[in-house]
């Protein structure tokens, strides 16, 4: 195969998919033009469609192509409860994992002070702006615990404090099936200071 | 000197970790024995076990590398459980003194005493009080372990010793000089600060808001001489 050919430029171009490497992208690349030239033509409008369409959500910052996503029109979900996460996909696992059922805000990221992410790069005066509507009674940090995520929840608590509404953050602690002596340090530490009633 | 294979774990602690490839971290890392050292952790974001919780800027933690020239390759990174781990929920000034790290220290210069003072100043951080003057004595002894240590107690032009009362003037490359409220050269670095902050900032000693104030204004003035244009992220962002 020489350079500069379509097929070299597409597999190139398959390689800014997560996971995939030069091989992959060359299976790919070869199943599509051999087997499936309709579902190649599929993807490469779909894909195209996407790419053009979809933003963000005015309210929460999912990803949708409208102007607010389903989660913030649907009228069955509670408007009282926030929960705030880092990416759309958190949103995602969420929704399908659990049965919460309030709202969401979406970081789009955490802070991470010494790579220039900032407040700023988070939406937090759409978040403050959101918080001030009235309607929300409590925040519910969904954040990583690596220190910047933790530094995150702790930078959105006080200003969510200041404003009299409730902040409560996501349990950290001993994985489901896992045992004790697997667990590291830092979990262990978590997970004792942040114990419940047993129920 | 010339590390190519570090095969006994040494006391170490992360200062900032980035993605590194599709599934390694990039990390730099401050050491008791090695100073600074860029380090790659391959694979630790997967795998059975991923490094990459264990890797968390502020835990202590014990590590071992091989390889040569800039950047080696992380070979064991586990917590150092017998030191207690300092907590620190507001992360500002942990985040402040590894990014003064990572700016003014260079790689593979050992600096056992930094490294000892960088433990001391974690575990003073969340303490109630202690987290400015811990802050400020972090910084006069960086200033000194790099070889820009301050003449805290000695006027750099009469040589007399520093009077409480007195007002100095502090005067970059050279050290502080008795203000007799001439008109100041205007600039960056045209700071005063009273005789009582500086013997107290030698001492290691400052306490009161008034002097905290003075002290944290004073070596704000003098970091910036050392650091260059480019201004702290860690201090713009909460801005
Ligand atoms: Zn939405």
């Amino acid at each position: 195969m020489t350079d500069n050919t379509l097929i070299e430029h597409l597999v190139t171009s398959l390689r800014c998919l997560p996971g995939v490497g030069p091989k992959s992208a060359q299976r790919m690349v070869y199943h599509l033009l051999g087997r499936d030239r309709d579902g190649g033509r599929i993807l490469a409008n779909t894909l195209r469609a996407a790419m053009d369409d979809i933003g963000n959500c005015r309210l929460c910052r999912t990803f949708t192509e409208s102007e607010l996503c389903a989660l913030c029109v649907s009228e069955s979900r509670d408007p009282s409860l926030l929960c705030v996460v880092e990416t759309p996909a958190n949103v995602a696992a969420i929704n399908r994992g659990t049965d919460y059922n309030g709202r969401f805000f979406v970081l789009l990221g955490h802070l991470s002070p010494l790579d220039g992410v900032g407040p700023g790069h988070l939406g937090i005066d759409q978040l403050k702006k959101r918080l001030d509507t009235g309607d929300i009674r409590e925040v519910i940090l969904a954040t990583g615990s690596t220190v910047e995520r933790q530094a995150t929840a702790h930078y959105i608590a006080e200003f969510v404090r200041e404003r009299g509404i409730l902040v409560s953050r996501i349990a950290l602690g001993v994985p489901l099936g896992g045992e004790l002596e697997f667990v590291d340090s830092g979990t262990l530490a978590h997970a004792l200071s942040g114990r419940g009633e047993y129920r | 000197m010339n590390v190519n294979h570090h095969p006994t774990l040494e006391p170490a602690f992360v200062l900032n970790r980035r993605p590194y490839r599709e599934t390694s971290l990039l990390v730099e890392a401050f050491t008791a024995k090695s100073g600074r050292v860029g380090l790659v952790a391959k694979g630790a974001r997967r795998g059975k076990i991923p490094l990459a919780p264990v890797l968390e800027p502020f835990r202590p933690l014990l590590l071992s590398w091989r390889g040569s020239g800039e950047l080696f390759t992380l070979t064991v990174a586990e917590p150092d459980d017998s030191v207690c781990s300092p907590r620190i929920w507001s992360v500002k000034s942990g985040f402040y003194v590894n990014e003064l790290l990572l700016r003014l220290l260079r790689r593979h210069d050992p600096s056992p005493d930094i490294f000892e003072d960088y433990r001391q100043v974690l575990k003073r951080i969340p303490v109630p009080g202690q987290e400015e003057p811990a802050l400020r004595i972090f910084e006069k002894r960086l200033l000194a372990a790099i070889g820009y240590g301050l003449s805290l107690d000695q006027d750099a032009e009469t040589g007399r010793p520093v009077e409480h009362e007195k007002s100095y003037r502090y005067q970059p490359g050279r050290g502080f000089v008795e203000d007799h409220g001439a008109p100041c050269i205007s600039g960056d670095f045209a700071i005063t600060v009273r005789g009582g902050t500086l013997i107290a900032l030698g001492r290691e000693t400052l306490q009161g808001s008034e002097q905290l104030r003075e002290a944290k204004h004073l070596m704000r003035t003098i970091l910036r001489g050392y650091l260059g244009e480019a201004p702290l992220a860690s201090r713009m962002l909460y801005r």
